[in-house]
């Protein structure tokens, strides 16, 4: 088994890094990155009309598993059919799909320009590496559930509903900062 | 020219996939650069001793809203074609309560923990299983709490609106809100490190 | 599907046709892979690396085996008549570009052995121990080594182009009415094939030839699919609507974002920078590339099964 994990790993890295600088850059300055930011989002506004997401392509995800395996089930859940469209289009075809898919492929970019794609688990220095895992997936949980109620995320609430001075918005924001900040301290031994 | 394009049909719905993924691309781009992908980064923010969530945040908030009212105010921007998530005070609230707690635990949002498995971080790819399972139990929950879910509904409606206040002076504060915080961020970085510092001597 | 004639003459293909499910465009990938293969293992005995240690003439005879069988399966199972199959072969017809591919692959079956006799594996050298006689027989005559390198390029290119001519030649479909459909389906096979084979290459040298390889393929690709659009821009409405339905229609997603932007482009990008030393060689980019040659053929199979000439506004 061990000799297998080897084998793949070696697949995905070649020897011949040796002589290549893998130093990692820093990152950019803030304010920088958030005027960056900013203009991608009205950008985004200007063009579409719409600001950016993040959990509703995972949530058609969820909603196209649970249609594919109890169809009536998901049939009868309002949640669900509101995700899976029409019988004609695919749901996949949407909006927030395939933003989320140039998330990923911009973050890979931009993380594999600066030396910063690297396989590794982020976490304090007080805490096991499974003990982070396990939290990692409670507080997705958490997260998951919290945006579906409050309908959206921190892309899609916090950041374009601020930017349109959307009043649920900024509702969601400060709760956001109000629940972190109450948590913070129950969990310092994670993260510090 | 009007804006927003989509709506004035420049363009089909096939067509927006596309500039979804060139805007997706943009926008992963910058939350890498921002430092996004990283959980102990974000998680940071909420011990005083980075703040860069928050800069970056405001900036971000900032440049777009400035952007939305010049673009409004010169008439080359129909406001009123804007999406807006209809506000529901009570699960906004205990969403977002969630949400933020949830925030702390995980060390991720959603979308920067895609970011962060782009960049092959294994915690952030067990946090989006965690998200998907999350979502997943909202949906079975969805039937007894469709109530909630649509209660305190307020419809689409924007700070302007609801305090009565004119935009070009809510869009002022906001602007001096976020040098407030950007300050106050600066000088707790600050003072987080002397403290740190102290403690090492 | 019903063989019964390639023009609109089949009750099944008006309005749109939609009898081609999985099973075409994976054979039509799987093919293109093996054409690939076998023109880089072709070059590589043509060269004279059987001389060398890790040479990946020795193995990729085997995979191109191995993925040529799964796709004639693939094939085969989207035969209405399987039991009619060897009718193919009791006959030559030269205008039909079936019968030249069923004959070609037929033929590329031999040849592969005999590459695989180069280097034949330990259980066949112990079951039959003539084999190592033939292999040193073959290692002694580097002269007809590198004919049958240029023998096994020379029908790695017929898979190849004859995927394109298969759809070309298939009159019923506007968008597949194109005279470049074979390139794009060669070059898309060839950049495939590299960039897989610059993934399991041992040897250093191989290695980094393919990594420019494959550059160099992706962007004759870039060139050829962009010939392929003008030239059905530029010829009738129907075949103008056919390029929109990939340009800004129905398939225009996954046409942009999948087989442009994530099968070219961004491999493309990094790999630049990977075969400049500035960023690390990985699967990930060959991966794209790879990925991104699937989706093509499945993207040109049912957009051209849903083009058609008579009115692409039709729905």
């Amino acid at each position: 088994m061990n000799g297998l994990t080897h084998k793949l790993s070696h697949i995905f890295e070649h020897g011949d890094h040796a002589h290549i600088h893998v130093k990692e850059k820093p990152f950019s300055n803030p304010y920088f990155v958030g005027v960056g930011l900013g203009l991608v989002l009205l950008a985004a506004f200007v063009i579409m009309g719409r600001g950016l997401g993040a959990s509703g392509a995972l949530s058609t995800t969820v909603a196209v598993s649970v249609n594919k395996i109890a169809p009536e089930h998901a049939a009868k859940n309002s949640f669900y059919t509101e995700y899976l469209g029409d019988e004609n289009s695919n749901p996949f075809k949407d909006w927030l799909v395939f933003q989320i898919i140039g998330v990923l492929f911009g973050g890979f970019i931009s993380g594999i320009l600066s030396h910063r794609v690297k396989k590794g688990i982020e976490k304090g220095p007080r805490i096991s590496t499974k003990m982070r895992l396990v939290y990692a997936f409670i507080g997705g949980g958490l997260l998951g559930w919290g945006a579906k109620l409050a309908r959206g995320c921190m892309s899609g609430q916090a950041l374009a509903g601020g930017a349109v001075l959307n009043l649920g918005s900024w509702i969601f924001m400060m709760m956001v900062f109000a629940g972190g900040y109450a948590a913070a301290y129950f969990l310092r031994r994670q993260w510090i | 020219m009007n804006a927003p394009f989509f709506k004035y049909e420049y363009f089909g719905t096939d067509v927006s996939l596309i500039i979804a993924f060139v805007i997706g691309i943009a926008f992963g781009f910058a939350l890498e650069r921002g430092g996004f992908g990283r959980a102990t980064i974000l998680a940071a923010q909420f011990y005083f001793t980075n703040m860069r969530v928050l800069k970056v945040m405001f900036t971000a908030i900032v440049t777009a809203m400035l952007g939305l009212f010049f673009l409004s105010v010169i008439g080359f921007l129909d406001l009123s074609l804007i999406y807006l998530t209809p506000t529901n005070v009570m699960p906004n609230l205990v969403g977002g309560l969630v949400a933020g707690v949830g925030f702390v635990i995980g060390g991720y949002c959603p979308g920067t923990s895609i970011v962060a498995v782009a960049t092959g971080k294994i915690d952030a790819l067990v946090y989006v299983i965690g998200m998907l399972f999350g979502i997943f139990v909202f949906g079975e929950m969805f039937p007894s709490i469709e109530n909630f879910f649509n209660s305190t509904a307020m419809g689409s409606v924007t700070l302007p609106q609801f305090f009565n206040i004119p935009y070009g002076v809510v869009v002022f504060l906001v602007v001096v809100m976020a040098i407030g915080a950007f300050a106050a961020a600066e000088w707790g970085e600050r003072k987080m490190a002397n403290k740190s510092l102290e403690k090492k001597i | 599907m019903n063989e019964i004639t390639s023009t609109r003459n089949n009750y099944t293909i008006d309005p749109t046709l939609s009898v081609w499910g999985w099973e075409i465009p994976v054979y039509l990938f799987l093919g293109g892979m093996v054409a690939g293969m076998m023109l880089i293992s072709g070059y590589f005995l043509f060269k004279g690396r059987q001389t060398e240690k890790n040479c990946s003439c020795f193995y990729l005879p085997y995979m191109s085996v191995i993925l040529l069988s799964i796709g004639m399966f693939a094939l085969f199972l989207d035969l209405e008549h399987k039991l009619y199959v060897w009718r193919l072969y009791t006959t030559f017809q030269i205008t039909s570009a079936m019968s030249w591919g069923s004959w070609i692959l037929v033929l590329v079956y031999p040849i592969l052995l005999v590459n695989i006799l180069i280097k034949p594996p330990k259980f066949l050298e112990e079951k039959f121990p003539q084999v190592i006689n033939w292999k040193k027989y073959l290692l002694e005559k580097p002269i007809l080594l590198k004919n049958i390198g240029i023998i096994t390029m020379f029908f790695g290119a017929g898979i190849g182009l004859y995927t394109g001519v298969l759809l070309s030649s298939l009159g019923a479909r506007p968008l597949w009415s194109s005279a470049i459909l074979w390139l794009l389906f060669l070059v898309s096979g060839l950049s495939g094939a590299a960039a897989f084979v610059h993934v399991i290459a041992k040897d250093v040298y191989e290695r980094e030839l393919l990594a420019k390889a494959d550059n160099a393929f992706l962007i004759i690709e870039l060139f050829v699919i962009a010939l392929f659009i003008i030239g059905l821009k530029t010829a009738t409405e129907v075949q103008a609507q056919a390029a929109d339905l990939l340009l800004t229609g129905e398939f225009a997603p996954s046409f942009w974002v999948f087989v442009i932007s994530i099968g070219i482009i961004i491999p493309l990008i990094i790999q630049l920078l990977a075969v400049n030393h500035k960023v690390k060689h990985t699967a990930l980019a060959p991966l794209m590339v790879i990925v991104g040659g699937l989706i093509l053929r499945f993207i040109i199979v049912s957009a051209g099964q849903y083009s058609h000439w008579f009115n692409s506004n039709f729905h």
